[in-house]
């Protein structure tokens, strides 16, 4: 048992009938980090977090919420944990404020504490003057600050969000990031699924689940790496053929070179892209070649995504 | 404070849900008045049968006398049924037909022009305490009447009058219908109400975030029964006072152990709602749940047919079943003018059948989604 991770799985493991949704997932999730889960459709992402909330007993394997064990106390673990749901789970029929009390009265403020905090609330999720309108009647975005704003009403340690952003618009979308982000440097752990990549590139580590199983752990650099097995530069040169560039140090692989006109262009896998790309640059010019441009190819995360989701599939 | 949240949460969507507006507060009346619509006016006239074993014009004076002899704010006599010997008289109040027989002896009309001393009798029926001193009244009331008459016209004769008392069966048509609108009201209505109630949280999913909270399942479960139960009593109050206050339906004990025993039955409903709630997948499993469940009621506790009519095995699921003791505690006090505490082994029963359900409901409401 670890003190330094907010959560922690040991094969974790979940069959429905005879579908294994999770398969022996281990996952070590560090304090005050923000850590996305990837992953299509299906790949068991809400189906691991409702694990990790004891929402459904696994059929194998041990969760850890800050070294406790869901399975055994999860009430202590409630207090410390707030969850917002992939879909809106909150009370149709009562209002954007009644369901904000309630949340805060269950969760233990008094009448007094509950009123302050749902107050500051709506404040800063933009949701004071929609107050007094049922729940079931807000719009998409709506209903997802609500949902959001539950989730934190009892100010937890450890948020954890299913897909917050689905159905969001790009300013609101842009707004709930820089609130993780704020939130995170407060100290709160925040655990997220998302299928939007540019969202994902916001996240200190990422896993990639698919098929129930993690195929790739990582920041999304070293996410990017893996996939490809490295960075790719692209150089530009003037010559009649391309250069030899095999067994030059840090070169991993040629991927593709391209002559046009008496240019070359030529697209390198590498270890590392930041130190390589001007060592690479001098040995050539070094031995007589024009470098007309050098630069990092930027690999998208999505790319990396579809890749590695590509080879598990065959 | 949790459980109040909890109970003010779930009362705020009872009122706020229309359906169970109409359910709980509309059905009484409506109920109420099919029944009365169906079963008679009630206040109406008192049914006896009168036999008159005389045949004479004097004994046909005395009848149309009685018709006309008001009951004291009960309305008036209706011979409904004439008998021919005493125990077809007898048998008619036995069965409940009728609440008294009068019985004019053979050979009236010849002792009264005689001056003779005459016998007249009347058959009461017991179960009706109240109703039968009002009858035998009345007819004192009535022969003195006619002895005045008769002897400005033809000279003085006596009469005694001697009276039968025996128990009719339970309950006379018109006032039948009480004990089984309260169980559709206090039974069947609740129970399907609750029923609903926690699957309806996890067809809509907000269970998945109701159990994120710190809350247990004896919050959930108590929560539930008390939110329900203060909508539902309403139930209680309003049919019972509607039938008694403006329907007029008899009571012949005390209205205040009614209204105990009524909500001792309400309380148990909810509770054998709440265990079927807790074992049901989603909602229409629930109510049809709750519908299997009211079928043994209906068949077997006495709310079609008296249960000690039933064979020996059925009465062992009788003994099972709530509303038993509910129908059983009601119509004594309603008609035999019982008190509760001589039904206090069916209240008894019913406190315990809901401690059973309680905590069954509280030991298997499972906090998780699955
Ligand atoms: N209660 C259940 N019973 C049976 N199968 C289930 C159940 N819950 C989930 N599954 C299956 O488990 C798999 C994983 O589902 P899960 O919801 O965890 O996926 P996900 O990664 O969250 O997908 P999405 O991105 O679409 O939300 C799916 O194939 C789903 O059909
Ligand atoms: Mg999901």
């Amino acid at each position: 048992m670890s003190l330094e991770y907010a959560v922690e799985t040991v094969n974790l493991t979940k069959v429905f009938g005879n579908f294994k949704a999770v398969d022996n997932l281990n996952l070590k999730i560090r304090k005050g980090e923000i850590f996305g889960l990837l992953g299509p459709n299906g790949a068991g992402k809400t189906t691991t977090i409702r694990m990790i909330l004891g929402l459904i007993k696994p059929t194998k394997g041990v969760v850890r919420v800050f070294g406790i064990q869901v399975e055994k106390e999860r009430r202590k673990v409630l207090k410390m944990t707030g969850y917002m749901p992939q879909r809106f789970s909150l009370y149709e029929d009562l209002t954007v404020e009644e369901n904000l009390m309630l949340y805060a009265l269950l969760y233990g403020y008094n009448r007094r504490e509950a009123r302050e905090r749902v107050k500051e609330l709506l404040e800063e999720l933009f949701l004071e003057e929609f107050k007094d309108r049922l729940a079931g009647n807000l719009s998409g975005g709506m209903k997802q600050r609500l949902a959001l704003a539950v989730a934190l009403v009892h100010k937890p340690k450890l948020v954890i969000v299913d897909e917050p952003t689905a159905g969001v618009d790009p300013p609101l979308r842009r707004y709930f990031w820089k609130y993780f982000k704020d939130l995170n440097k407060r100290g709160v752990t925040i655990i997220v699924t998302t299928h939007y990549m540019d969202e994902a590139e916001n996240c200190d580590r990422l896993a990639l689940i698919f098929r129930g199983r993690k195929i790739a752990e990582g920041t999304p650099l070293e996410i990017k790496r893996l996939a490809f097995g490295g960075d790719i530069i692209e150089i530009l040169l003037e010559a009649p053929s391309p250069p030899k560039l095999e067994g030059i140090e840090g070169v991993k692989k040629i991927l593709e070179s391209e002559r046009y006109n008496g240019t070359v262009s030529i697209k390198v896998l590498v270890d590392d892209a930041s130190s390589r790309l001007i060592s690479i640059v001098k040995r050539l010019e070094s031995n007589g070649v024009k470098v007309v441009r050098g630069s990092q190819v930027y690999v998208g995360l999505e790319d990396a995504f579809i890749k590695l989701i590509g080879e598990q599939a065959q | 404070m949790i459980l109040t949240a909890l109970i003010y949460k779930d009362i705020k969507q009872l009122l706020r849900d229309p359906k169970t507006l109409v359910m709980v507060l509309l059905m009484p009346v409506i109920v109420l008045v099919m029944f009365v619509a169906g079963y008679g006016g009630p206040g109406g006239n008192i049914p006896i049968a009168v036999a008159n074993l005389d045949g004479g014009t004097i004994s046909w004076r005395l009848i149309s006398e009685l018709k006309r002899a008001s009951a004291m704010g009960l309305g008036s006599f209706e011979v409904v049924k004439t008998a021919y010997t005493f125990e077809e008289a007898y048998d008619s109040v036995r069965k409940g037909e009728v609440y008294a027989a009068i019985i004019i002896p053979k050979g009236f009309t010849e002792e009264v022009f005689l001056g003779k001393e005459t016998q007249v009798g009347i058959i009461l029926d017991a179960s009706y305490a109240d109703i039968s001193e009002r009858v035998y009244r009345v007819l004192v009331l009535t022969m003195q009447g006619f002895q005045q008459k008769v002897t400005e016209k033809y000279g003085g004769f006596t009469f005694n009058i001697y009276r039968v008392t025996i128990y009719g069966p339970e309950v006379s048509k018109i006032d039948a219908f009480l004990g089984v609108v309260m169980s559709v009201l206090l039974h069947l209505v609740p129970m399907s109400l609750i029923a609903v109630s926690i699957s309806r949280e996890r067809e809509r999913r907000t269970f998945e975030q109701l159990i994120m909270t710190p809350i247990s399942s004896y919050d959930i479960i108590m929560g539930k029964l008390l939110a329900y139960m203060i909508v539902t009593m309403a139930d209680t109050f309003l049919t019972l006072g509607l039938a008694v206050y403006v329907f007029k339906v008899r009571v012949v004990g005390s209205f205040l152990d009614l209204m105990v025993i009524s909500f001792l039955i309400l309380i148990c409903s909810l509770s054998m709602g709440l265990l079927i709630s807790v074992l049901s997948k989603n909602q229409l499993q629930a109510y049809q749940m709750a519908i299997f469940a009211f079928i043994p009621s209906m068949l077997f506790s006495g709310f079609i047919m008296p249960a000690e009519l039933l064979s020996p095995k059925v009465k062992i699921i009788s003994k099972l079943l709530p509303l038993y003791y509910f129908l059983k505690a009601f119509r004594n006090i309603q008609i035999r003018g019982w008190t509760l505490y001589d039904n206090i082994f069916d209240a008894l029963m019913l406190i315990g059948e809901t401690i059973v359900f309680l905590l069954t409901a509280i030991k298997l409401l499972k906090l998780r989604v699955e």
